[in-house]
C-alpha cells in the first residue's frame, strides 16, 4: 500500500494504518534523536513525543511535504526544547571563520589509524565533541550530513534559508573537526 | 572506510555549485588548481569523510521492547 493510502487511513484512526506508519519511521526518528541529544533515554522519549504529536495532529497534515519531512520537523522541536532544559552555556556556537580554520587545531589526519566506531574511546570523542556543539548546528549537521537529506529539506524542516543552511554546516564541520582534533593531540 | 569514488570534476562541480559558480568560471578554475596543488585542502577534505562516516555509523540499536513500549504508549498496541 502507498504511504498516501496509509496516511488517508491513518486519518480515519485505522489502527493497522497508523502502526505501520509507526513501523516505517521509528527507527529514523529513535537515531536522529540520539545523534542530536546523545543519550538512548532522551532520545526514546523524544521518540514518543514526537509520535505523539503525529497521532494529535495528523489530521491537519496536508501532504505539500513529505511525511518523513513533517515528522523530521516536529522532532527538531522537541530536540531543542529538551536542550533548552539544559543549563545555558554549555554549548558553543562556532566562531568565525578564521578561528574555525586555524592551523592551530590541524591535527596530522593522514597518520590517525582507521578507527572503527565500536571503539568505545572513538565513541566518547565522538559524543565529547558534538556534545559541546550549539543544538541548532547539531541539527543542521545531522539532517544534511548523517542522515543525508538534501540541503533543500534540512532548510524545510528547520525554517532555514538554503544558504543559512549551508553556512551552519560548513561551520558545524569545522567545528567538530577542531574538536575531534584536540581530543587526538591529547 | 569506503568511499564512493568521484572524479575532481564532480567535487569541483559540487564546490563551484555551492559557490554559485560556473564550472568554466575564473573562480572555479583557480579553485581546481588550488586543490590539485594544496595538501592541506586534501587533508581537510579527507578529515571531513572521516567524520562524517563515524557519526552515520555510531547508530543506537532498536530493540523489540523499545517498539512495544512505543505502540503501547500510543495506545495502539
Amino acid at each position: 500500500m502507498s504511504e498516501e493510502n496509509l496516511i488517508a487511513r491513518a486519518k480515519t484512526g485505522d489502527k493497522e494504518a497508523l502502526r505501520e506508519l509507526v513501523k516505517k519511521y521509528e527507527k529514523t526518528l529513535y537515531s536522529f534523536a540520539f545523534k542530536i541529544c546523545r543519550n538512548r533515554d532522551k532520545a526514546e522519549n523524544i521518540m514518543q513525543e514526537t509520535f505523539l504529536s503525529m497521532l494529535k495532529s495528523l489530521k491537519g497534515f496536508d501532504g505539500n511535504s513529505k511525511l518523513s519531512t513533517w515528522l523530521y520537523r516536529i522532532s527538531v522541536n522537541h530536540c531543542l526544547m529538551e536542550a533548552r532544559k539544559q543549563k545555558k552555556g554549555i554549548f558553543v556556537e562556532p566562531g568565525d571563520d578564521d578561528e574555525l580554520f586555524s592551523d592551530k587545531y590541524a591535527a596530522d589526519w593522514s597518520n590517525i589509524p582507521h578507527k572503527s566506531v565500536e571503539n568505545q574511546e572513538l565513541k566518547d570523542i565522538l559524543d565529547r565533541s558534538i556534545a559541546k556543539l550549539a543544538p541548532e548546528y547539531r541539527i543542521v549537521f545531522t539532517l544534511r550530513d548523517v542522515q543525508q537529506l538534501s540541503t533543500e529539506e534540512t532548510a524545510g524542516i528547520t525554517g532555514l534559508s538554503v544558504p543559512a543552511v549551508k553556512s551552519r554546516l560548513h561551520r558545524a564541520r569545522a567545528f567538530l573537526r577542531n574538536e575531534i582534533s584536540k581530543e587526538f593531540q591529547k | 572506510m569506503k568511499f564512493e569514488p568521484v572524479t575532481c570534476k564532480d567535487v569541483i562541480i559540487h564546490i563551484c555549485e555551492n559557490l554559485n559558480e560556473d564550472i568554466d568560471s575564473d573562480r572555479c578554475r583557480a579553485i581546481k588548481h588550488h586543490i590539485e596543488n594544496c595538501e592541506k585542502c586534501r587533508e581537510y577534505g579527507y578529515s571531513i569523510e572521516c567524520i562524517i562516516d563515524w557519526y552515520r555509523e555510531y547508530d543506537p540499536d532498536f530493540t523489540d521492547t523499545q517498539h512495544d513500549a512505543l505502540l503501547k504508549k500510543l495506545g495502539l498496541e
